[in-house]
């Protein structure tokens, strides 16, 4: 399966250890997609129905990945570079993920389980229900022994944050930085490369190396592996920063926890991959849209012969253009169906359906600074209005990009420089 | 594998739990997370929220101005709890 050419050279072969068999991987090359290059679709169960589950966005965001890693449970696997000797293991599954007998739970209750109503007749019955349903629901175990060691946590103060490092975000933080000279701007960015969206797309990892070193010459400090996990807007009293927002920004990176005041955020975190409404949509398989691009584009997997792709029509034109053209180049032939289609099942065994949908804004962290946000469906869910400045309802903080609202790679980018202009005249 | 159409995979909520939940009168995220528990896995609504957001807009007539996210708590993504072991007592 791994017989396109990677957008970057891969790393030297490694082998990892997956539940006992030793799988030939390549350093650098996600857990998730070692897996699925060598043919494990099911990387484990789900919490309730013990239904089989594969890797669906390859982002890092919808949580379907997860393994023990290292003796570490819930590890996102496609977040975690293979690297020799690594153990990854499934997990929720009796005796093992292929074949769960737990399952039973998804026939017993063919119209779902609603614990509201179960085995509540006796009080008895339903301490033992309850009990029974601990016992087989949640998600991995303990890890093997404690950390080693306490990760260091650091307070660091700024002028400007720029959170994801996607189109807008590379966009934006240069234009600060090469409007205000001297001036300290992060761009911090989850991922182990930048790019964000155009990881998904052909050329996307080359055109987003040429983006992040026009953004590093011009004074930007680049933060990858970073990862905002919070905004805490009541803590930080203590940090030092003129006029900025109340609170900070947990950042999770390899070397700690780093609690970052700024004067000014801007958020270019993008949007998430959504799945679409038809029955089944969860088997290993089914992925979205933009993992298979991440898997055909940035790590020449070809995933099989033919990508049926399930749409409901409010995907980007222009990605799925460029998606297809690129697909079909490499000689993997495009089949679409209809949502509605879908409804009386889609695919065979084997087959690999890529969903296209709109993806929807990744906007907690600014629901969490107090910004509003209003639902639009239409726009792809819950993004924060900002006017022509950029700014959000909260005064410093910014948005732009998918965040808020669907804009796609090359409006993103243009938007990008106009927020990040419009923020640097703000200093 | 029984038939569903899952709308939160973290959590295995399925399109009928949502309708259930409608029916039994809640037409709130927040009161609809509590009650099929939609949104508390691995990926904290990421890839729910949308999806649940626009069926009850359709089960209950309301308005998309009219409904709001959940609370969004920390942290985004699982996280180890070492990460925060070492930071000041306040
Ligand atoms: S979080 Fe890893 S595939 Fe979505």
């Amino acid at each position: 399966m791994r017989n396109l050419p990677a957008a970057l050279e891969r790393g030297r072969p490694v082998t990892i250890d997956f539940e006992g068999q030793s799988i030939a991987t390549f350093e650098g090359e996600p857990v998730a997609v070692a897996l699925f290059a060598t043919g494990t679709r099911v990387l484990g169960r789900s919490p309730k129905y013990h239904r089989p589950r594969g890797l669906f966005c390859l982002d890092g965001h919808c949580g379907s990945c997860l393994l023990r890693v290292d003796g570490r449970p819930n590890v996102r696997s496609c977040m975690v570079p293979a690297r020799e000797g690594l153990r990854c293991e499934r997990q929720n599954a009796f005796p093992d993920a292929e074949l769960d007998l737990l399952q039973a739970a998804d026939w017993l209750f063919p119209k779902g389980m609603d614990h509201h109503r179960l085995m509540t007749g006796s009080r008895l019955g339903n301490e033992l229900f309850v009990k029974l349903v601990r016992q087989m629901g949640g998600s991995g175990t303990l890890p093997d022994r404690p950390p080693s060691e306490t990760p260091v946590v650091r307070n660091e103060s700024v002028d400007v944050c720029v959170v994801g490092a996607g189109p807008a975000g590379l966009a934006a933080a240069t234009a600060v930085a090469e409007a205000r000279p001297g001036m300290r701007v992060v761009l911090i960015d989850e991922q182990d490369h930048t790019g964000g969206s155009l990881l998904a797309e052909p050329g996307g990892v080359e055109l987003a190396s040429a983006r992040a070193a026009a953004a590093v010459r011009a004074g930007v400090r680049l933060w990858s592996c970073a990862t905002a996990i919070a905004f805490y807007p009541e803590d930080g009293q203590d940090s030092v920063v003129a006029d900025g927002p109340p609170g900070l920004l947990a950042v999770v990176t390899a070397q700690g926890l780093v609690r970052l005041a700024a004067r000014r955020f801007l958020y270019a975190t993008g949007s998430y991959d959504q799945n679409l409404p038809f029955p089944d949509n969860d088997r290993p398989g089914i992925i979205s849209a933009r993992a298979c691009g991440r898997l055909v584009f940035r790590w020449g997997i070809r995933p099989a012969p033919r990508v049926i792709v399930v749409g409901d029509g409010t995907a980007d034109t222009a990605f799925l253009a460029r998606l297809y053209a690129g697909l079909d180049e490499r000689g993997i032939a495009v089949q679409t169906v209809t949502l509605d289609q879908a409804q009386s099942g889609v695919g065979a065994r084997g087959a690999v359906i890529a969903v296209a949908t709109r993806p929807a804004p990744a906007s907690e962290l600014l629901r969490q600074h107090g910004a509003e946000l209003r639902l639009d469906v239409a726009k792809g869910g819950f993004a924060p209005p900002v006017g022509p400045t950029f700014e959000s309802t909260v005064a410093g903080v910014f948005a732009v990009g998918d965040v808020t609202g669907f804009r796609g790679t090359e409006i993103a980018y243009s938007d990008g420089r106009l927020a990040g202009v419009a923020l640097a005249a703000t200093l | 594998m029984s038939k569903k159409i899952i709308l939160c995979r973290c959590e295995d909520v399925t399109a009928e739990d949502v309708e259930r939940a409608a029916r039994t009168g809640f037409s709130d995220l927040e009161e609809i997370k509590r009650y099929t528990g939609f949104g508390t896995g691995p990926c904290q609504g990421k890839e729910c929220l949308r999806g649940i957001a626009a069926a009850v807009a359709r089960l209950t007539g309301k308005s998309e101005s009219e409904i709001r996210p959940f609370t969004s708590r920390p942290p985004l993504v699982p996280t180890e709890i070492k990460f925060f072991a070492g930071t000041p007592r306040r």
